[in-house]
C-alpha cells in the first residue's frame, strides 16, 4: 500500500504541481519519492492559497522529511492563523519536532510566532520548562538559548520568568562547569538583558558574582569560560583587574599552596589541591595588571608573557610576542 | 615551522572532484539543502576556483549552461529583485521572473550567487541593480538587522554580512539604513570579545566575521567613521578571544570550550586577518589541523574522522588561501590570496569590482 498523496483519495480533486527546472540544473537532488510527491501537492496548494486541515497535515510531513523548508513552515503557520487554531495545542505537536531538529532554525522560529500570537506569560512560562527538557539534550545549542533569551527579554516578567534563570544556570554549571552557553546566560542574565539594570545595588551584584566566578575557578582553574566571566564582570563594572591580584597570584604558581599555611578565606578560596598549575589564565591575568600598572612593573608582564609564549602557552606564541613588543613600546 | 606528519600535501584533485561531484548532482539525504542550493553552489565553485580547476573540470559550454541556470533564479516583484535559492517551490508552468509571497528572492542566494557567476566570469549585463537595491532595503528591520526574505524569516548578522556585501559589491549603500545596521551590529557585541548571532548572543566564530567584516566594507558615515566603530579596547579583546579559539588540536572552535572544526578555522581566522591580526595565528598548527580533516576520497569534513561535504572544503581552502603556512617548497599548498572581507580569490573579486557595479553614464 503506498503512502503516496498521489494515491491518497483525500487529494483527488488537486492536481499536482512538479518542480520547473530547466534542462540542465547544477545540483539537483535527487528527491525521494515521498518528497516529490508531498511538495508537488504543496506547490499546488499554494498557488491555489489553499488553507484548510488537511494543509497542516501535509506541511507537518514536509517538515518531517524537510525541517528546513522554510516555505512549508510559513504556509502552515499562516493555515493556523487562518483556521484559527489552537496555537498551544500546535506547541505541543511540534515539541518533538523541535527535540529531534533543535539544529534548524525554522524550529525556533515557529514557536516564536506562536509565542508572539499567544501572547500570555503563562505559555511563556511553560516554554522555559520545556526548553530545559531540550537543553538537557544538548546543553550548549545555539538556536535554543537564543529562543530562551527572546522569550526572557520579549515577555520581560521579573517573578514568572526572570526570577528562576540564574539558579538554573547555576544548576547547569554545577553539571558542567565549562560549559559556556551556561556561563553565558548567567552574564545575560545578571548584567546585558537591559531592562534589569538597577534592579539590584550594585556593589552587591559584583561581590556576588566575583565571589561565585572565583569558587568555580578554585575548582577548575583551566576553564576559559569562567575567566572569561571573571574578566567580563571586571570591565562591565569597570572595576580594575588588579583589585584581584592577590588572589590570582597563587594561581601563577607551581603548585597548589601547602596546607594550613593560610586561614580558610571563602571569598578568596586558593587553588584545590590537584589543580593543574600554574594556570594559563592566571599568568596572562597577572601580566595584564602588571601591563596596566606600567613602569617597572612592564618587565614583569613581559617575563609572564614569555613564560606563556615559550612553556605554557606554546600555540599562542606569537600573540604573547606581540604582546610583548605592543608593551615594551608603549614603555 | 615545517609540516612532516602528511607527505601526501594537500589532496587538490579530490577535492576540486568532490565538489565537481556535487555540481552534478546531490544525494537524497542533502534534501534538507532543498531551500539553500545557491549557496552549495557556491561552495563548490569556490573551491574550483580556489584551487584553480574550474576550466579542468568543467566545459565552457557547461559554466554556460551554469550562468544561465543562476540567472534563472533572479526574480522580480513587489519587494524588488534578488535571487531565489533554487526553483524548489517554482511551479512547472512557471515563465518569466515574477516573484511570489512563496517564491521570494533570499538575501544569502542572492550573495552566493553574485559571487557564482563572478567566479563564473558573468558580464552581469542581467544584473537588475536599481531592483536589488530595493530588495535590500525591503529586508532591513526597524532595528537595524536583516530578514533573510523580506516578508519575514531569520534576521540576524549573517543577513546583515550579506546585505553589507551586496552593497559593496554595487558600490552602492543607497539600499540600506548604515547607521541603524552599525548600531545592531554593536549591540551583539558579547563581553567575550565576539559578537553573538543577535543582541545578547553567546560570542560566536561565524557571526564574529561577519560584523567585522561588515564594519570593514562600509565606508564612513556622519555618526560613524571607521575608527569609532570599534574601540582600541574593544578590539584587543576581540583579538584576544578569537586567538584563544584556536585549540590545543591546532583548529579553531566557534565558542569557547567547544572542540575544533574546520569552518571556524575561516571564520575566526579571516576574521583576525579583517583585524590586521592574522599574522599572529600558528598557522602551520592550522594547517596541521585541515589536513587531518581531509577524507582520503576527496573533500575535507569538520573534523578528523567526519564526512567531507562542501562547506567545510571551500572554507578550509579558504582559510589556507588567507593564512598560508610554510611547506618547505611542497607545491600541492600554492593557493591564491583570498579577499577576507568578499570571501573570494583575488582575481574573482577584481572581476566583481569592474562588473557588477553600475556602469557611470559617460561624459558625453
Amino acid at each position: 500500500m503506498s503512502d503516496l498523496l498521489a494515491d491518497d483519495p483525500e487529494w483527488a480533486d488537486v492536481t499536482p504541481l512538479r518542480q520547473y527546472e530547466n534542462v540542465n540544473p547544477i545540483a539537483p537532488i535527487f528527491y525521494s519519492e515521498e518528497y516529490k510527491d508531498a511538495t508537488d501537492y504543496f506547490r499546488a496548494v499554494v498557488k491555489a492559497g489553499e488553507m484548510s486541515p488537511r494543509v497542516l497535515k501535509l506541511t507537518e510531513r514536509i517538515i518531517r522529511m524537510n525541517p528546513a523548508h522554510y516555505t512549508a513552515w510559513q504556509h502552515r503557520y499562516k493555515t493556523l492563523i487562518a483556521l484559527k487554531a489552537d496555537l498551544e495545542e500546535e506547541l505541543r505537536l511540534m515539541d518533538d519536532i523541535a527535540k529531534e531538529f533543535m539544529k534548524t532554525y525554522q524550529v525556533w522560529h515557529h514557536r516564536r510566532l506562536l509565542l508572539t500570537a499567544i501572547n500570555s506569560v503563562d505559555v511563556a512560562a511553560l516554554e522555559l520548562i520545556f526548553l530545559r527538557d531540550v537543553l538537557e539534550l544538548d546543553t550548549k545549542n545555539y538556536h535554543t538559548w537564543s529562543y530562551r533569551q527572546w522569550i526572557l527579554t520579549h515577555f520581560n516578567n521579573e517573578a514568572r520568568l526572570w526570577a528562576g534563570e540564574r539558579p538554573y544556570a547555576e544548576q547547569l554549571i554545577d553539571a558542567d562547569v565549562r560549559n559556556n552557553s551556561a556561563w553565558h546566560h548567567r552574564f545575560f542574565v545578571v548584567f546585558s538583558s537591559g531592562v534589569r539594570l538597577g534592579d539590584e545595588e550594585r556593589e552587591v551584584v559584583l561581590r556576588r558574582e566575583l565571589s561565585y566566578v572565583k569558587e568555580k575557578i578554585s575548582l577548575a582553574p583551566n576553564n576559559a569560560s569562567a575567566w572569561n566571566y571573571l574578566r567580563g564582570v571586571l570591565e562591565f563594572t569597570n572595576t580594575p583587574f588588579e583589585t584581584l591580584a592577590s588572589w590570582v597570584l597563587p594561581y601563577t604558581a607551581s603548585q597548589p599552596p601547602a596546607p594550613g599555611e593560610d586561614v580558610v578565606d571563602l571569598d578568596n578560596p586558593l587553588p584545590s589541591d590537584n589543580a593543574e598549575l600554574p594556570c594559563v589564565a592566571a599568568l596572562e591575568f597577572m601580566a595584564d595588571v602588571y601591563e596596566k600598572q606600567g613602569g617597572d612593573a612592564t618587565a614583569k608582564a613581559v617575563e609572564l608573557w614569555k613564560t606563556l609564549a615559550n612553556e605554557k602557552d606554546v600555540i599562542r606564541k606569537k600573540y604573547w610576542e606581540y604582546r610583548i613588543r605592543n608593551a615594551l613600546q608603549k614603555s | 615551522m615545517q609540516i612532516v606528519s602528511n607527505p601526501a600535501g594537500l589532496l587538490r584533485s579530490g577535492h576540486a572532484s568532490h565538489c565537481r561531484r556535487c555540481l552534478i548532482a546531490l544525494p537524497s539525504g542533502q534534501v534538507e539543502v532543498d531551500p539553500s542550493r545557491i549557496a552549495v553552489v557556491f561552495y563548490c565553485l569556490g573551491t574550483l576556483d580556489i584551487l584553480n580547476q574550474l576550466s579542468t573540470q568543467s566545459l565552457e559550454e557547461e559554466r554556460e549552461d551554469w550562468r544561465q541556470w543562476l540567472w534563472e533564479q533572479q526574480i522580480s516583484g513587489k519587494y524588488g529583485s534578488g535571487f531565489r535559492p533554487s526553483p524548489y517551490m517554482t511551479p512547472e508552468d512557471f515563465s518569466g521572473t515574477s516573484s511570489s509571497d512563496y517564491d521570494n528572492p533570499h538575501l544569502v542566494m542572492t550573495y552566493t550567487a553574485l559571487l557564482s557567476l563572478a567566479i563564473l566570469r558573468d558580464d552581469f549585463s542581467k544584473l537588475d541593480r536599481k531592483g536589488i537595491l530595493r530588495f535590500l532595503a525591503a529586508c532591513q528591520q526597524e532595528d537595524g538587522s536583516f530578514s533573510a526574505l523580506p516578508n519575514g524569516g531569520e534576521s540576524d548578522l549573517r543577513m546583515l554580512y550579506c546585505a553589507f556585501t551586496i552593497s559593496s559589491f554595487l558600490d552602492d549603500w543607497s539600499g540600506i539604513d548604515v547607521d541603524r545596521a552599525i548600531d545592531y551590529v554593536r549591540r551583539c557585541y558579547s563581553y567575550e570579545g565576539g559578537f553573538g548571532q543577535t543582541p545578547n548572543g553567546e560570542a560566536l566564530g561565524g557571526t564574529t566575521y561577519c560584523a567585522l567584516a561588515a564594519l570593514h566594507l562600509v565606508p564612513d558615515t556622519e555618526k560613524y567613521t571607521s575608527k569609532e566603530r570599534l574601540t582600541s579596547q574593544e578590539r584587543a579583546r576581540t583579538v584576544r578571544w578569537l586567538l584563544q579559539n584556536q585549540t590545543s588540536s591546532g583548529g579553531f572552535c566557534g565558542r569557547t570550550n567547544k572542540l575544533a572544526d574546520a569552518c571556524y578555522c575561516f571564520w575566526c581566522g579571516a576574521a583576525l586577518s579583517i583585524l590586521g591580526a592574522g599574522d599572529l595565528v600558528d598557522e602551520s598548527a592550522l594547517s596541521d589541523f585541515l589536513t587531518r580533516c581531509q577524507f582520503k576520497f576527496g573533500g575535507i569534513a569538520k573534523a578528523p574522522g567526519e564526512r567531507p561535504d562542501p562547506y567545510h572544503t571551500y572554507l578550509s581552502l579558504a582559510v589556507l588561501s588567507t593564512l598560508p603556512a610554510d611547506h618547505a617548497g611542497d607545491e600541492s599548498w600554492n593557493l591564491p590570496c583570498l579577499d577576507a572581507l568578499w570571501n573570494a580569490t583575488e582575481d574573482t573579486a577584481a572581476w566583481a569590482r569592474q562588473h557588477i557595479p553600475a556602469k557611470q553614464a559617460s561624459a558625453n
